[in-house]
């Protein structure tokens, strides 16, 4: 059942890129740079956060004043806040898109589940700190976020006291709170940076970045979002603690969890979150194919032909994961071009995905994929041509 | 007209595009290979199918910027870049190698695309690539080994 709702959504999510490529060139399909349209909106977050920094306020007193007087008072104070806001959604928006294409394509096979297992990382603390980018405004949607987080919290089993106490710095909420809340915002975003090295370092050229088109084209987006007047962030009501709110606007990117709070109980909500998540780290590991049916894409780990490898690193330069590493080579290889051979490639296993990239590479005959050998090609094209006589 | 088509396993879809021998319905003598990715193409190995005996050879890999294996088609597209230099070296017309690509479903635009090679061909003087050495010609499956 899985494969076969898997094998749909792969076929509709290319389909998908059928249609797009008919109105932009495939070099321009936003739906092949997800993670970089991901990573410029963390940048303009980042640039934008560092702004917002100068202003804020962190007290449950000045917290509010001083994003009121950032948005009013500071000249294009607003384009700020709002570009802070929109690139916030953009940014879990391309995130979302990047890990569900990415499974439905099935780019979690083989050696690519530490992208997978540090992208499930990125989403969780991506999602943590735009939660406490609501509540850091500390009006009455912050202040509801806040109470709904903390029973969320709370109904963790054993140690859910605890983590409140070490969520709010207090039993409940006090001037101990912002201050450690600015620097969960902070500190979490700043960590995202260490998990996205883990999630880069064995990609060759990963895709950060968007083409420069789609780059001014959001960047226009963000602005007139945060300009006009009907998308502008607006100030909000200043949180009252003790009074109980019932109604504020709801972010349908970030805030889904909590509407869903309002009509389950806090511990069914947060159980449920966390079994997504749990199947989340999951998905690459969960079988989806048998892997003797799945032919060429299962042709095994590519492996060096020692005698015939002459050191000379295409398939280094070309690995598009890192998988081949040069060594000093230990003893001359057998061919005359690998006699004087002063290195030689050593795949690593467990970084290879049989994509068989070096194979094209390498003009020396030196690398193989196991159950895809050369000589088997070879002859299969030698008896494909002599099948038929010629013409 | 004989024709090897090298296709990625994850571009075009070639179901109900080939018969019971792995020939292209539409274009008989187009014989299609599934391989496990178009950077996979040693390019050598379009060029020894020319010497073997057929009149072209392509690859098709995925749509540019789609790779699954993240490069893949790109880098096929430098060598093939490559191969067609070192094919004029060696008197050979590089019209008789090419490069395509397609998404799992553009069916329809890479059959159309493997017509119009097969018009190219049919359109450049005979015979393809005269064995550089016999032997090779001859048996072109020991090259390899």
């Amino acid at each position: 059942m899985y494969r076969r709702a898997l094998t749909w959504l792969l076929r509709q999510t290319v389909k998908l890129d059928v249609y797009i490529n008919r109105i932009y060139p495939s070099d321009w399909n936003p739906l092949y740079y997800t993670g970089g349209l991901a990573h410029f909106f963390l940048f303009l977050l980042v640039l934008s956060g560092i702004l917002l920094f100068f202003y804020y306020v962190a007290s449950l007193d000045g917290a509010y004043a001083s994003i009121r007087y950032l948005s009013e008072e500071v000249p294009y104070g607003f384009l700020l806040r709002g570009l802070h806001r929109y690139a916030a959604d953009g940014f879990i928006v391309a995130v979302l898109l990047h890990l569900f294409r990415n499974w439905f394509t099935d780019r979690y096979l083989f050696a690519r589940d530490g992208p997978w297992i540090s992208g499930m990382f990125l989403l969780i603390l991506g999602g943590f700190v735009g939660v406490n980018g609501y509540q850091l405004v500390w009006d009455q949607r912050a202040q509801a976020v806040t109470e709904i987080f903390v029973a969320i919290l709370g109904a963790v089993p054993l140690a859910g006291a605890t983590l409140v106490r070490l969520f709010l710095g207090s039993e409940g909420i006090s001037a101990a709170m912002l201050p450690r809340i600015l620097f969960l915002h902070v500190g979490v975003a700043s960590f995202l940076y260490v998990l996205l090295w883990w999630h880069y370092v064995r990609l060759r050229h990963p895709k950060i970045w968007p083409p420069a088109t789609w780059v001014l084209l959001l960047l226009g987006l963000l602005v007139l979002l945060s300009a006009l007047p009907g998308t502008r962030p607006t100030a909000g009501v200043p949180a009252q603690p003790g009074v109980r709110v019932t109604a504020y606007p709801l972010d349908v990117f970030f805030l889904l969890p909590f509407w869903l709070a309002s009509y389950l109980p806090p511990g069914v909500v947060g159980a449920g979150l966390a079994g997504l998540l749990l199947l989340g780290y999951l998905i690459p590991y969960l079988k989806r194919e048998d892997e003797s049916r799945m032919g060429p894409r299962h042709a095994g780990v590519a492996q060096v032909i020692d005698g015939n490898c002459t050191g000379c690193e295409l398939c280094y330069y070309d690995c598009p994961y890192d998988a081949i590493v040069m060594v000093p080579s230990p003893h001359p290889g057998l061919t005359k071009a690998a006699a004087s051979r002063k290195l030689l490639a050593v795949v690593i296993d467990s970084r290879c995905v049989e994509c068989g990239i070096c194979v094209g590479a390498c003009p020396f005959q030196a690398l193989e994929l196991p159950r895809f050998l050369e000589a088997d090609l070879m002859r299969r094209i030698a008896e494909l041509v002599r099948a038929r006589a010629p013409a | 007209m004989k024709v090897i088509g090298f296709v990625c396993d994850w571009a075009v879809s070639t179901e109900g595009l080939v018969d019971g021998r792995g020939e292209l319905k539409a274009y008989p003598g187009v014989h299609i290979v599934r391989i496990p990715c178009s950077g996979f193409m040693r390019p050598d190995w379009l060029e020894q199918s020319l010497r073997a005996g057929a009149d072209g050879a392509f690859v098709t890999g995925c749509p540019y910027g789609d790779c699954l294996n993240r490069e893949g088609n790109y880098l096929m597209r430098d060598r093939m870049e490559q191969l067609a230099r070192r094919l004029q070296r060696r008197r050979v017309d590089p019209g008789r190698v090419a490069m395509f690509a397609h998404g799992l479903h553009d069916q329809q635009a890479f059959l159309a695309e493997v017509g119009a090679f097969l018009r190219r061909l049919e359109s450049l003087p005979q015979p393809a690539a005269r064995p550089v050495r016999p032997a090779v010609g001859a048996a072109a499956g020991e090259a390899a080994e």
